[in-house]
């Protein structure tokens, strides 16, 4: 049907020019936190929550919501990008960098990748130097409040320079391998990195 | 909100499913590979996610097929039908 | 041309149903005749190429080249907004369809017809009792429709047209958040309470519908599995927000 417009059709509001500098190719600014689910939302019991770093790491680690809660607090202060084209710019999470519970794994010398693995079965895959220097979290606030069940909580990844699904919902842990394992979304045609500057969003791309 | 209001069922991806398989789906008998169950399509409870489509069982609630797609291509995962029926009345002409 | 096909229909008539339900009427050129309980996908395009996509029952019995949808206009929405707001007379809409053989009901399945409906989920209900009378049918049938208000109730005059016809149709409501004033009918959220009382017996076997928001469909059709119905002759419609791909 090429050409056809729908008269007076505007659809939600998108970028102002501003904004447009911040917004990776293909994006638009949305003002809300869009909910997308592939499931129904894990309802985790605080008590026996835990948050695991295991596999290729000299010492396999395991939180509780009470010790993850004592480790030192980072928050991140930024944009995040979703693959079905929506940006939210200027939004905050807090929790733990990821570095401090590498530092207490220790990663093994042949660690390459890092599987996230989650509550309901949710997985992701990421380079390991994707989720070190500062650019990873597990976070449980945010914009100041605790994080709702449906954005992940109690606690989610947030990996904020590659596309939001990367940043696992009702995170359970990361496993360190030497290999890239596809989960979840990369299993099913999408990109294994997902970097929204380079519009990696397929497999191929 | 809770995911009970974002969950529908296969009639919501009818159309979706109808343009990349060239049937009716909804009416399309499968079973689950998890428990054994048959159902249409338009039975499966359906999580209509912006980066693709799960459908699952609605006696179990294991995964029957997944489907994404994006630049052209589709991808799917029938990996949760131990089997699916499609009737040739069932075929839809594009 | 082909259901899978978009193609673009003219906007014939736009009618206020109630405060926040509006009917379109579509002349659709070359248009497969629809079986009551089917959909139409509409498509909206915004001049920088934006586009939209929803699904919508259709209201109407089948009859030719038109259809009708009953929109309701949601605060939060992107196109009910522009359906049941800005569209009018002479537009175009695109759209493609009929689409969807499972929720679906016509004379010929027989009954007795059960059909269960919130808010707008009582759209495709209606196109199969539209289709009943249009066809004469003397299939008895039951609506049992939930709504906040009786302000809120969509096609409330047709009902009682309908029902007063006396060809074995019964229609109740249960309005859930307000009542008009003497008031004796169900003033609560549909239960098992109320369906045992409303539907037929499991022993009759009905051919059930339930069509609505995830909550009330699931809900009911639990219900009325519990009471004995066979599950295999309840059919359910979930309506919600998609983030189809």
């Amino acid at each position: 049907m090429g050409g056809f417009v729908s008269r007076g059709f505007k659809g939600r509001r998108r970028a102002g020019p501003e904004q447009a500098t911040r917004l990776p190719p293909g994006q638009y600014a949305e003002p809300g936190f869009p909910v997308l689910t592939a499931g129904p939302t894990p309802r985790i019991d605080l008590a026996e929550w835990r948050l695991r770093v295991e596999g290729l790491v000299a010492s396999p680690r395991e939180w509780t919501w009470e010790e993850v809660q004592a480790l030192p607090r980072s928050t991140f202060e930024g944009d995040i990008h979703c693959v079905t084209r929506w940006s939210k710019l200027g939004t905050s999470f807090t929790g733990v960098s990821v570095d401090t519970l590498l530092d207490a794994a220790e990663p093994l010398p042949q660690a390459s990748h890092v599987v996230a693995f989650c509550y309901g079965g949710y997985t992701t895959n990421l380079p390991l130097e994707d989720v070190r220097g500062g650019k990873a979290w597990v976070v449980w606030e945010h914009e100041g409040q605790p994080l709702p069940p449906e954005h992940g909580g109690p606690a989610r990844l947030l990996v904020p320079h590659l596309y939001f699904w990367k940043s696992a919902k009702w995170l359970n842990g990361l496993r360190l391998l030497d290999h890239d394992a596809p989960g979840f979304w990369e299993g099913l045609g999408y990109h294994n990195r997902g970097d929204p500057w380079r519009e990696e969003r397929y497999w191929g791309d | 909100m809770d995911e009970t209001d974002l969950r529908l069922d296969g009639n919501a991806v009818a159309g979706m499913l109808a343009e990349m398989s060239g049937f009716d789906l909804t009416v399309a008998w499968g079973a689950c590979a998890g428990c054994g169950t048959s159902n249409q399509l338009g039975a499966a409870l359906v999580y209509a996610h912006g980066m693709g489509v799960v459908a699952c069982c609605p006696s179990c609630g294991q995964h029957l097929l997944r489907v994404a797609r994006g630049e052209g291509r589709w991808w799917l995962d029938l990996r949760g039908l131990a089997w699916l029926q499609l009737d040739e009345q069932a075929r839809i002409a594009r | 041309m082909g259901r899978l096909s978009w193609r673009l229909a003219t906007v014939t008539d736009v009618r206020p149903e109630t405060g926040r339900v509006v009917t379109l009427a579509l002349e659709v050129p070359d248009w497969d005749e629809h079986l009551p309980g089917q959909h139409v996908d509409v498509r909206l395009t915004a001049e920088d190429g934006y586009q939209a996509e929803r699904a919508y029952s259709i209201a109407s019995a089948p009859d030719g080249a038109r259809v009708e949808l009953a929109v309701e206009r949601l605060e939060d929405g992107e196109v009910s907004p522009y359906l049941a707001g800005e569209l009018r007379k002479g537009d175009q809409l695109e759209l493609r369809g009929p689409i969807g053989g499972y929720f679906v009901w016509e004379p010929d399945r027989g009954g007795p017809l059960l059909l269960v409906g919130g808010g707008s989920g009582v759209v495709p209900l209606m196109a199969m009792l539209r289709r009943r009378a249009a066809a004469g049918s003397q299939v008895p049938a039951r609506l049992l429709y939930s709504a906040r208000t009786l302000e809120d109730v969509i096609f409330r005059e047709e009902l009682e047209r309908l029902e007063g016809a006396g060809d074995g149709l019964a229609v109740t409501y249960a309005l859930t958040r307000a009542q008009p004033a003497g008031w004796t009918g169900y003033a609560r959220r549909i239960d098992a309470v109320m369906l045992e009382e409303v539907s037929w017996r499991p022993g009759e076997r009905p051919l059930a519908y339930v069509c609505g928001p995830t909550r009330l469909v699931e809900a009911v059709a639990g219900h009325l599995v519990a009471l004995g119905h066979d599950p295999s002759r309840v059919k359910t419609e979930r309506f919600g927000p998609t983030g189809v791909p």
